[in-house]
Parts: C-alpha cells; structure tokens; sequence
C-alpha cells in the first residue's frame, strides 16, 4: 500500500510537467481560439537556448531563466505578427494549420542549427531529496511546481483584476465586439503569445534540467500531452490547466502501476476521451466561458470552388494513366504511387473532414486497421487479395465508424483532439496486443498483391491498381457530393441544429461519412501493406495524420479533386526537395505557411 | 579602396592556387595509385531529418572516415568508391520511393540502410525484386535477412548479443533482475532472447517493462521495478533513453546495481547520465581501449578527425563501407557479383567482429566480439571482475 502513495507522488511530479505545457495552450486556446501546435516548438527551443546560455555564457539558473523568458516571449510575439497576424479574418483552421507549418519549420532550425545529438543540461540547484514515502522529491521538482502555480495564478489574477485582463477576455468573448469597443487586439493577441510563449519555453529549460537531456524531436510528445491536460482541465481554463495536469500524471502513474509501463498513453488518451464524451467542458466546465463552438461556415473557409473543365480532368486522368507508358523511371512511378495512396487517405478525409465537418486528426489510425485487417487475412487465413482487400475495408469501415461514434456529439475542436486520441488508442492497442498483431515485431512476410494468380510486382503493375483506386474511389464520392447525401452531409457541416430541425438524423450520416471514409482509406492502408510486406505499430503514425489534414486543406476541404492535387503535392514536394538534403523539411514547412498565408481556403477551394 | 580590395583579392587567389597545386602535387606523390576514373557509389538510405536524425549524423561520420581510408589506398578496383545519402526520415513511405531511385540508377552498386526496421523491411521487396543487395548494418529484426537473397546484414545478432549479456548477469553475481526494455522490434526481441538465456544461467526475471522511445518519465517505472526487489536493473537502451533511465533511478535513491546492454556504448551516455553512470556494467562490441589492430587504427583515426571518441554506430558505419569495399575488390563492382561476394569472402578485418564471415544460410554474421566494461569515474573501464557487494 505504500507504493500507492509513491505512485501518487509521481503522479504528481509528472504532472506538474504536463500543467506547465498545458497553462500555455490553454492561454492561447483561451484568447486566439487556435490549439497552437508549434507550442512544442517553442517549448524545444526554450530549452535550447537555456541550454546555450549555460554552455557558453555560464550563466546561473536565474539569469538562465530570464534570458530564456524573454527570448521565447519575443519569439512568440514574431509567430503571432508574423504567421498568424496576417490570417486574422480567414477561416480559423487557417490558424492551426500554419502553427502545424510552424512547428515545421522551428523543430528543424533547432536540428540545423544544434545538431539532432541530443544535449545534457546541467543545472546549478543544490543536491537535497525530501523523501515522502517510498520515493522522494527535489528542488526541481519544487521549481517546476512553483512556476506552474504561480504563473497560473498571476495569470488567472491579471485577467479577471486588470485592464489588459479584461481586454484579454473580451478578446476571447468576441473579437469583432472587442473591437468596437476600443479594444487593441493585435496587441492583446501579441501579449498573450508572448506569455504563453515565454511559460513555454521555460518549461523547456526546466524540463531539460529536470531529466538532464534535450533534443529537437521533443516537441511533439509535448504538444501532444499539453493538448490532453488543458482538454481536461478545460478547454482555454488557466487554472484548469494545472489540475488537468496533475489529473493526467496521475493516471499514467497508476496506470503504470495497475498494468505495466506499455499501458502508460494509452490510459492518457482513454482519460482524454472520457472527459470528452461526459465533461467536454473539462474539470471547469460549468464555468468555462467556452459554449459549443459555432462551427458555421467559420472553422472551414468558405469559398468558390475553382472548376476544372470536364475535359481537363478528363485529360489529366488520361495522362496519369498513360504516364508508365511514356516514363519507365521507377523513382517517378513509385513516388507517384505513395501520391495515389495518400490521396486515397486524402479522400477519406476530404469527405469526412471537409463535406461532413468532422475534422479528424486519427485518420491513419484507418490505414492501420486497414492494413493489419489485410495481412492478418492473407497470412493467416491464406486468403488471396481480390478477398483480402475488399474485407479489410469493410473491417475499417465497420471498425472506425464504430470507434469514433462516441464522438459525434462532439464538435470543432473537440472532435479533432478526440480522433486525435482514437487514433493513438488504435495504435497503442496494436503495440499491445501481441497474440494478435506481433506488437512491436510487427507482420513480417505479408504476401505481394496478387491478382487471380499473377503477382503484380511490376511498378506499372503496381502504379495503375493505385490509380485505378484513387479514380474508383473518386467518381463515387463524386456522385455522393452531388446526390442529396452530400447535400445532407453539408448542411450538416454549416449548421447541426438547422440540419436536425429539418428531420436529418446527424448520428446515421455522421456514420455514413465515416463508413465510406473508413472503406476506401482501409483498402489504402490494406494495399500499403502488401507493398511494403512488413508493418509494424510504426508504419502509420500520427504525423501522417496531421499530413493527410494538411493535404486536404492545401486541396480545398471537401474538394475531391483538391484532395488527390493536395496528396501529389505534398508526397511531391518534399521528393522534389532532396536535393537540398537536411533542409527539406525546413522549406517544406516554409512553403505550407505562404500556401495557408496566401490561399487558406486550399488550391482548388472549399466544396 | 577598390584597388586595394582588387590587389588582396588578387594574391589570395594566387596563393590559393598555389596551395592546390602543392597539395595536388604532394598527393600524386604519396599514393601512387590514386584511384581514377568513374566513381563507384554506394546507395546510402538513412534518417537526416525528423526523430532518428541523430543516427545519421553518427553513420555518416563513420562512413566518410572509412571512404577516405578506401581511397587512400586505391579506391575499389582503382577507382574512387563514394556514397550518395538520401534523407528517408526513417519513413517507409519514403524508405520505398529512395530504394526505386536506387534500383534504377545504374551507378548505385549496393545500397545500405535504412535505420529502423519498420523503414527498412518496406523496402526489401523492392531491393530483392530488383536484384540490388540491400545491406541494413543496424537492423537486428530476424525477419530482415528473411526478405530474400539480396538481403543481407552485418548488424550483431540480438541471439548473440543477449546471452552474453545474461551470462554477464550471472557472473556478476545476480540473482534476480528487473528489465527495462526499449518497446520497439529490436528491445522486444532482445528482451525475449535475454529473458531465455537469463533462465539458462540461473537468473530469475522479476520484471519486465517495455518503454516508448519518445518516453522521458520513469519514476512510476521504478517504483514497479522497486517493489519486484530485483538484484539488478537490466537496461536493453540505446544510449540517449538508458542515460534517462540511469540517471532516474539513481535520483530517486534507488541503490540497485545497473547492468546495459551493449547498445548504450558512447561517450554520450556518460555526458547524458552524469554521475549516476558511475557503476554501470554493460558490454560492448567495440571498446576503444581494446588492443586488436582493427580497433587501435579505427579509434585513432576517429579522433584525429573528429576530436571525439566514437560509438557503436561510427563503428558499424565504418566496418560496413570497409566491408563492401573489400568485396568490391575481390569479387568485382557489379550487383549481382557483390552479392555473391558477400556470400564468398572471409575474414574481413572487423571492429565489431574481428574478423567477419558471412553464413550464407541467414545472410548474416556470426561471432561479434565483446568485452565485459565498468564505467568508474566517468570512463568506460574493463571490468576488473570483482562482483558488486550483496547488498
């Protein structure tokens, strides 16, 4: 029994890490309604300044702090004038896919300029433990806790007692309002990207002393595990942010302690979407000034869509299927393979997240299921692919449509932070599940496709069944869009209420788009596992969900044309940028931040 | 003012020139048989970017150290030998689009890499179908060698590596262990082999916790690992999560004896972990106070380079490109004859190994050498065989 209250400590200590990441997203999610994904970023390069003040200044811990304070403060204010500034007035998932291109573009300087070696970061706190229990804490501990409370404490005191407090919140209430009424916004915004930023960033130095070690990829995980605390703590809640925290280290701790360390995420996200489904508000959320959001018209740009003529896609179709005829260059026509079965995975998404509204950030949780369903299939029931393929994606179909119904009460935001955590859920449970999936072993041997006995192991084999997919998969979301289910399923997207009172069920068309979505981006992820042969719970990461979102905003949002142009793009680019080596990514990032900044509502526009 | 600039410019450039003339001179005369013509080149596949970047970065020191020391004795066949590295982010999607560049660029002989094996089994079929060898240095996955006769590894087998590092459990003295292990297909597999051959030496596993790579806390980890009351904690880690682990434990006042598994080697693990590396056990496959010949003209090599003492991974880089180019040497420069050099050839001068042989069965090389070491006062030392008190 002692080692529960050890456990709870821990919990605790751990926590206090997660409510620092968490008051700084919370205060921006509070103010600029965005989930800033770059808040990582800047949390990481906290870190690295901290670090470079040490090394080469020597500076004592707080001089450290103050430089990296200010440094990030600064940092923030540039993020907010510079990439999020000029969006003001767009659709507000203009905003989060820029911190997306931000996050980008940040992690890899951090890599350019410090070398992706990780780094120790010595700190100057004395040596003494208090033990309580079994374990015991350290002045750091002590450190990370008090700047977590404090400032969410001066916070929570500056906004409710100041002028600029109340500018702050009159900002998050109602910009437009805000405005009339005198109210400086940009400068609000500025100076609350500066705060979250310079807490962000400290929280990086701290974090890096506390474990002695930092390295550029550490951004994501911290993104990741703030975004979880301040939901439940309450979406934009401040003080919410810390309890949120706290709440969250405690599960993984007792989690740790009810089923072994591998269960640890997977009790975070199970957490995450507990207090979606019964507390969307979080632990505040009778207080929280956060109503449902209104997602009409405003969370995707609205716009004209841009109309190819008949006989342009016509020929475009034509040329790409004629293309191995004219080019036998295997570079090209696998590249343009990965491009025909991300914008399968695109379409999915397009029609879920763009016709339906339902944005999700879990989708290549499906490839996953897809995938797995289709090499389980063949490698232990010998089935051949023409049965194989089909059945995976009815599998995908059945099983995502199923694993995301819970959230369909959800919306905005919340919909996408909770496909977000399904699709970590899905690929914790393959890691766990070894009888069934190999775990971290992973399938190896799954079989080439094969069709009625001829394996097709030819690229231009390979390269027209991944059109012929895309193309399939394409004309019969057409012909969805244009019958009276996809004008069902838009009305749906612009205005739930309205679409009820007129007699729409929204769970029966939710599940719809989900359905067709989850069938062909399970086909996808099947076809994905017999070319590769070999899957693993790393084959489809979260990264690629956020990359597919990415491609079907750069597309247009529901746009399916736009969807298939945004997966050539995007699997396009970074090939096209090879040849600048270690600096791909970093113009990658660039190019999707002047993409969101000068044509947020995508290439080909919104459907 | 121009003038001036003009003139400076002017005597810089003639004294450039001079240099390189000196220095081409000078170079002609040292190596007689200076290698010429049309490169030879090797397809590198690795992470540059993204999570494993870091790895790269390591391969490629190696690489470029054992090019240099290729060419200096007259490239492969007498020609220059080089390498061109594409970025895979250690991505399948991407690891598949690199192999079909490689396959069908006749100057790519051999390809090596990718990091992970989830990167690099998605690439096999290509490779085989292709008939191009894949050589993965860092892929201890058993099925990789699996993906057909073009598949080959040099990469130390976890069913040797495991063992031993049981076996040096039990020497120690231990009794009952607790295992941490690093949860992707190379710590799940080496966990296992351990957990066997633990048993066959007599040490019972009282635990066994499986980490994410991304993961940074492990004191709720401890606590599970303190109350299974282990002799000794077993960390299977790469260098940058063990030093998390070690430093940890240490921090939270557990006193418990840290054996790791070879893979932790580098001189980053004593920068990361601080004192708390002082008293760890662990074995390598390469230790630069070794006195083999291989081992000695590696190090110093190294660190006249680098001015920084290398780890596992400089080390297999470095055996790797020495390794092909070897083969090249013998059994010729096109794909097919260095996959069948590979089959055929014998004792090539290894750091890792000693000397490497390939068993043409599993496509892989048997028999890496290991010394048992002791980190004491921030070095990795020999261990002087005395046992850790039992208490």
């Amino acid at each position: 029994m002692s080692s529960f209250i050890d456990y709870t400590v821990n919990g605790l200590v751990i926590g206090n890490i997660y409510a620092l990441l968490a008051v700084g997203l919370a205060l921006i999610f509070g103010v600029a309604n965005l989930i800033n994904f770059a808040h990582g970023s800047v949390y990481t390069i906290g870190a690295y300044v901290g670090w470079a003040a040490i090394t080469f200044l020597h500076t004592p811990l707080p001089v450290t702090m103050a430089i990296v304070f200010v440094a990030c403060a600064l940092l923030g204010m540039a993020i907010e004038r510079v990439a999020l500034r000029p969006l003001q007035g767009n659709a507000r998932i203009a905003p989060l896919l820029a911190t997306i291109g931000l996050s980008f573009v940040l992690d890899q300087l951090v890599q350019l300029v410090c070398s992706p070696d990780p780094r120790a970061v010595p700190s100057d706190l004395p040596n003494w433990r208090v033990a309580i229990g079994g374990v015991s804490i350290g002045p750091m501990d002590f450190l990370i806790a008090a700047v977590g409370i404090v400032s969410a404490t001066l916070l929570y005191l500056f906004l409710r007692f100041t002028k600029l407090g109340f500018a702050v919140r009159a900002t998050a209430q109602d910009r437009e309002a805000a405005l009339q009424m005198g109210v400086n916004v940009n400068a609000v915004n500025s100076a609350v990207f500066a705060i979250a930023s310079a807490l962000g960033g400290l929280g990086g130095l701290l974090v890096g002393m506390y474990y002695n070690h930092i390295d550029p990829a550490m951004s994501f995980q911290a993104t990741l595990k703030g975004i979880v605390a301040q939901v439940i703590g309450g979406v934009g809640n401040v003080p919410g942010a810390i309890l949120g925290g706290a709440l969250l280290g405690l599960t993984e701790s007792y989690g740790i302690a009810l089923f072994g360390t591998t269960y640890r995420n997977l009790f975070a996200f199970v957490l995450l979407i507990v207090f979606l489904l019964w507390a969307p508000n979080g632990l505040f959320g009778a207080r929280s000034g956060i109503s449902a959001e209104p997602l009409v018209g405003t969370f995707v740009a609205p716009s004209r869509p841009v109309r190819l003529p008949r006989w342009a896609v016509a020929g475009l179709t034509i040329a790409a299927f004629a293309l191995p005829l004219a080019s036998s260059s295997p570079y090209l026509l696998q590249t343009l393979t990965n491009a025909w079965l991300a914008a399968v995975l695109a379409l999915s998404l397009t029609l879920v997240a763009g016709t339906a509204g339902q944005i999700s950030l879990g989708q290549a949780a499906l490839l996953a299921i897809g995938g797995y369903a289709s090499a389980l299939l063949a490698l232990d029931l010998g089935l051949p692919a023409i049965v194989s393929l089909p059945a995976a994606g009815l599998i995908t179909a059945a099983l995502g449509t199923l694993l995301v119904f819970p959230a369909f009460r959800l919306r905005g935001h919340y919909i996408a932070i909770a496909t977000l955590a399904i699709g970590e859920i899905v690929s914790l449970v393959i890691l766990n599940w070894e009888g069934l999936t190999g775990g971290a072993m992973g399938l190896a041997g799954i079989p080439p496709l094969s069709f009625l006995g001829h394996d097709l192991d030819s690229n231009r084999a390979i390269y027209w069944t991944c059109l012929s997919v895309v193309m399939i998969v394409a004309l019969l979301q057409t012909r969805l869009l244009s019958s009276h289910l996809g004008r069902t399923l838009r009305a749906v997207r612009e205005d739930e209420i309205a679409a009820q009172s007129y007699g729409v069920s929204l769970d029966r068309y939710k599940a719809l788009a989900f359905a067709f979505g989850g069938f062909a981006a399970g086909v996808a992820g099947a076809i994905t596992a017999h070319l590769y042969s070999y899957l693993n719970n790393q084959t489809f990461d979260a990264q690629l969900s956020l990359l597919a979102l990415t491609m079907v905003i750069l597309g247009g949002m529901g746009n399916v044309l736009g969807a298939i142009v945004g997966a050539v793009v995007l699997v396009g680019l970074p090939e096209l940028f090879r040849v600048a080596a270690e600096y791909r990514i970093l113009i990658y990032g660039v190019v999707l931040l002047l993409l969101v900044r000068f044509r947020p509502q995508g290439l080909l526009g919104t459907v | 003012m121009s003038l001036l600039h003009m003139l400076r410019l002017d005597s810089l450039l003639r004294s450039a020139i001079l240099a390189t003339g000196l220095a081409a001179l000078g170079a002609t005369a040292a190596l007689a048989q200076a290698p010429s013509g049309e490169p030879v080149t090797i397809g590198v596949s690795g992470p540059l970017t993204g999570p494993n970047a870091q790895y790269g970065a390591q391969w490629k020191k190696g690489f470029d150290l054992a090019l240099d020391e290729v060419n200096a004795k007259g490239g492969v066949k007498g020609r220059p030998l080089q390498y061109v590295f594409e970025d895979s982010q250690a991505d399948p999607r991407q690891t598949v689009a690199i192999a079909q560049k490689f396959v069908s660029d006749p100057k790519i002989v051999v390809e090596v890499g990718d990091f992970s094996s989830t990167a690099s089994m998605a690439a096999s079929p290509i490779y085989q179908r292709a008939g191009l060898v894949q050589f993965g240095f860092t892929n201890s996955h058993p099925n990789f060698t699996k993906g057909g006769d073009f598949i080959w590894s040099n990469s130390v087998s976890q069913a040797d590596e495991q063992p031993r590092l049981a076996k040096y459990a039990a020497d120690l003295g231990f009794k009952k262990v607790a295992v941490l292990y690093l949860n992707t297909d190379w710590g799940r597999a080496s966990q296992k082999i351990f957990s066997q051959a633990a048993k066959e030496y007599g040490v019972d596993v009282v635990a066994s916790e499986g980490y994410q790579p991304d993961e940074e806390d492990f004191r709720s980890t401890l606590v599970r690992v303190r109350d299974a009351k282990p002799d000794a904690i077993v960390l299977i880690s790469y260098y940058a999560d063990g030093a998390l682990i070690t430093r940890q434990i240490r921090t939270v006042g557990l006193k418990t004896p840290i054996v790791a598994s070879g893979s932790i080697y580098s001189p980053k693990f004593i920068e990361l972990a601080g004192d708390a590396a002082n008293g760890v056990f662990t074995e390598t496959n390469f230790f630069p106070g070794e006195s083999r010949p291989e081992v000695q003209t590696f190090v110093s090599k190294f660190k006249a380079r680098y001015k920084e003492e290398p780890d596992d991974f400089n080390a297999v880089a470095y055996d790797t490109i020495i390794l092909l180019a070897d083969v090249m040497n013998q059994y010729g420069l096109d794909r097919k004859a260095i996959r069948d050099g590979l089959a055929h050839i014998k004792d090539v001068p290894s750091v890792i190994y000693g000397k490497a042989t390939f068993d043409p069965e599993t496509r892989r090389v048997a028999g890496a050498r290991a010394v048992y070491l002791v980190i004491k006062n921030g070095q990795f030392t020999l261990w002087d065989g005395k046992k850790p008190s039992a208490t």
